[in-house]
């Protein structure tokens, strides 16, 4: 056994993020590792290669209890990561990419020994099958070049374990070809292969065992000969089923808003289409990466959309920005609400009414006492806990944050809500009462667009859910009888 | 215990202007004669009147997250241009108020090149600041524009009102409307949004480019007023006449940002920040103290305040 962990635990403001998490990768052997989003298997990795510390258990390294105390501690153990964002330095070159964190060669007198490193660069990379230019700048390099040179700096020191976290999200299939290539090699030679993806038949493809992650714990390894993709899709969730009584009773009326075949400058949107009715909560499910967070910025015109149309109330709206769609009544409540939502320094009152702040004066001049009222009463309305309207938001929990976020949103007396991750980092209750009010909002009449990773929240409030996969919407599942498991197959399964 | 977070809190809320107060205690104990007099009182409101004035646009643009460099040499230009037109004969008020309009747009262009092309306002503005200087030295031949100008060009520098100067009025009307305009209208509202968090600006469906402009274009108008007005003071215009109110500018706005508790740009600050600078000014000239320690004890009072910033700041967060 090369790495043992044994009861890993890890949380994240009182959450478990990871529990009792025992690990076995074997040595020379291609591991996968799989669970949806929020499973733990970032966390996981972060503790390997010591981004993070561990609150409880210990890591066995090669038969001895080792305490991974730092990064390099890590590489010098053997352990080798190359995430999903490339991690190289763009304006150094192929060969200075591949010696980071290395002592460059030097020749008598201290001079750098260029020639020397530039062979030993190509020697790796020609064992590897690599062909690439290693003169020219990280930054002129295609994003699968890319990855492959994070590949060769990974294995420049000795490498025992090389953890791959999705490494094809951006390679064509000739690159895959010759990842696929080099992880076989690596195998021979005895180097342990973690890899982490979304990508099952690549999971069937390449690995021996799988390991499979879920809500933090290990919900079991097995063999990859002995099993089968909806064996891992089981193992995945604990296939909640919807309650089908919560959609069907609501009054579901027109269309409110369209969205058809929308596509964003930057590529990420590829082809999605979506059709929300009045009364209607419609979840959005896809996993990480697939584009939901950019769909809802491109229709709520943050991100700029390169084609397809959009009508709100049945009325064109070619070009969404967010000024018109505020005043059209379309929201956005984003995921991150420090970064996107709120102005930290900012009182209650002042981030509640910054988008309407208009509203709220006379000849130019802002009316404090009807601002402070409209804030007042909403600060009651959802139950915000604070000292008052004129505490900084900063200085607000992260459930009261979002409720500010919410009640700001509600400032414009919105019909459509576009809601990404709304009740991330909140606590159970404000979490509660934020699907109530979108419930309530759905039941006056209003449309709720509703984006979460946590596939049971999805189930619990949505009415119909759209599958997302790699920037196009697939299937538009009725939520009735729906259970996790056949929306994560939807998923997982598509080709 | 409780009465030390008591004094720890009137610091952080105070800290700079009980820092104020005390410089002028010292000075007035050590040159009573000299410097606590109503005569010399009024005389330093004069001397800061330019830097309050030109530190006042550089909080507008500070406060949307940016920076303009270029103040100092928009006000070089502003009295150049200002003392030119006067020279010509043309009316004083024209000449007053066409180097504030130039320099306006001026600013936004500024703001026009960071906006659109999302590049750095450093040195953008610092670029500015060179073709600005190079085209203020052709205008003015490099040299100082002082024949021949009229007596009515020099009334905005040198008159009072019931003993009050013109330039302090000018000071203390401009602090009131911009304190207002960003406290209390939709506009100070948007900047201060922008300048806490952009992105979130943008959601909430504010036109940052425009506002930033804008901010930009007031910045430079102000700059160009501070030109005039020291043109006017010293009956001359010298083509790096306003260069050096471009490091004290800054110097007083960001011991102008430790006054507050959000540590945000603000006219009030910016103003203790000035008063400090030009009472220090004042004080170290009467205590005949060489003007290279002046500069010295200046730097590091400013380093000192802006630790202080990050320091209280940082418990806060």
């Amino acid at each position: 056994m090369l790495l043992r962990t044994k009861g890993l635990s890890k949380q994240f403001n009182g959450i478990y993020a990871l529990k009792d998490v025992d690990l076995k990768i074997k040595a020379g052997e291609v591991h996968g590792l799989v669970g949806e989003n929020g499973a733990g298997k970032s966390t996981l990795i972060k503790i390997l290669t010591a981004v993070y510390k561990p609150d409880n258990g210990t890591v066995i390294w090669d038969g001895t209890e080792t305490e991974i105390t730092d990064p390099l501690k890590s590489r010098n153990l053997g352990i080798n990561v190359i995430h999903q964002d490339r991690q190289l330095i763009p304006s150094f070159n192929g060969i200075e990419n591949a010696y980071l964190g290395l002592e460059y060669e030097k020749k008598r007198g201290g001079i750098i020994d260029w020639e020397k490193m530039k062979r030993r660069v190509l020697k790796l990379s020609e064992s590897l099958g690599i062909e690439m230019d290693f003169t020219v700048p990280a930054s002129l390099l295609s994003p699968p070049q890319q990855t492959l040179l994070c590949i060769i700096r990974a294995l420049m020191t000795e490498c025992r374990l090389l953890i791959l976290d999705e490494p094809t999200a951006s390679l064509t299939d000739k690159e895959t070809a010759i990842l696929f290539r080099i992880i076989r090699k690596l195998k021979e030679k005895g180097t342990s292969v973690l890899y982490v993806t979304h990508r099952l038949e690549e999971i069937f493809f390449l690995t021996d065992r799988i390991t499979v992650m879920k809500n933090g714990r290990i919900a079991g390894t097995v063999d990859t000969s002995e099993s089968s993709e909806d064996m891992i899709i089981r193992m995945m969730t604990d296939n909640w089923e919807s309650r089908t009584s919560s959609g069907s009773r609501r009054n579901i009326g027109e269309t409110i808003l369209k969205a058809e075949h929308i596509s964003s400058k930057d590529g990420i949107v590829k082809d999605m289409s979506i059709d929300l009715k009045k009364g209607e909560i419609l979840g959005i499910f896809g996993l990480g990466g697939s584009g939901r967070t950019e769909f809802l910025e491109t229709l709520y015109g943050l991100r700029p959309k390169s084609g397809g149309g959009i009508t709100l109330y049945s009325e064109d709206y070619p070009q969404p920005t967010p000024k018109s769609s505020i005043q059209k009544g379309m929201v956005l409540i984003n995921e991150d609400r420090r970064k996107m939502s709120l102005i930290m320094p900012f009182s209650i009152r002042k981030n509640i009414t910054l988008p309407v702040i208009d509203k709220y004066s006379k000849a130019g001049v802002i009316d404090e006492k009807s601002e402070e009222g409209h804030a007042a009463e909403k600060l009651k309305m959802l139950d915000i806990k604070s000292n008052g309207t004129d505490q900084t938001v900063s200085e607000l929990s992260g459930g009261n944050q979002q409720k500010v976020v919410f009640a700001r949103a509600l400032e414009s007396d919105p019909k459509v809500f576009l809601c990404d991750e709304p009740t991330q980092a909140v606590d159970v209750k404000t979490r509660y009462e934020i699907h109530r009010l979108l419930r309530d909002r759905a039941d006056s009449g209003c449309g709720v667009v509703f984006v979460s990773s946590d596939l049971k929240e999805v189930l619990e409030v949505s009415d119909e859910i759209q599958i997302i996969v790699n920037g196009r919407s697939r299937e538009l599942l009725k939520n009735r009888d729906l259970s996790s498991e056949d929306v994560l197959r939807y998923c997982y399964l598509d080709r | 215990m409780k009465k030390n977070l008591g004094i720890e809190k009137l610091m952080r809320s105070y800290g700079t202007v009980i820092a104020c107060i005390i410089i002028i205690l010292v000075f007035s104990i050590l040159r009573p004669d000299a410097f606590f007099t109503i005569k010399n009182l009024i005389n330093i409101t004069r001397q800061i009147s330019l830097l309050v004035v030109i530190a006042l646009g550089a909080t507008l643009v500070m406060s949307v997250d940016e920076f303009d460099l270029s103040v100092g040499a928009v006000a070089s230009l502003g009295g150049i241009i200002s003392a030119k037109l006067a020279v010509a004969g043309v009316n004083p008020v024209l000449s007053i108020v066409l180097p504030i309009l130039i320099s306006f747009l001026i600013g936004y262009l500024n703001g026009m090149i960071v906006t659109s092309f999302k590049v750095l306002s450093f040195i953008t503005t610092l670029a500015m600041s060179t073709v600005l200087a190079g085209f203020t030295f052709w205008l003015s031949g490099g040299a100082t524009v002082f024949e021949n100008i009229p007596d009515s060009f020099k009334y905005l520098g040198s008159a009072s009102i019931l003993g009050i100067p013109l330039l302090t009025a000018i000071m203390l009307l401009l602090c009131l409307i911009f304190r207002f305009i960003l406290n209390h209208t939709p506009f100070g509202r948007r900047l201060y949004a922008i300048g806490g968090n952009v992105n979130a600006s943008l959601v909430s469906g504010i036109d940052v480019v425009h506002n930033k402009n804008l901010a930009f274009a007031l910045c430079g108008a102000l700059s160009a007023l501070t030109g005039v007005m020291l043109a006017s003071r010293l009956g001359s215009a010298h083509p790096t006449g306003g260069d050096g109110y471009f490091m004290n500018s800054y110097a007083a706005v960001f011991l102008g940002r430790t006054v507050v508790k959000e540590g945000i740009p603000n006219v009030w600050g910016t103003f203790v920040g000035a008063a400090i600078l030009g009472i220090l000014a004042n004080g170290l000239t009467i205590m005949q103290v060489p003007s290279y320690l002046q500069d010295v004890l200046t730097g590091v009072i400013i380093i000192l305040a802006v630790i202080a910033q990050k320091v209280t700041s940082g418990e806060d967060m």
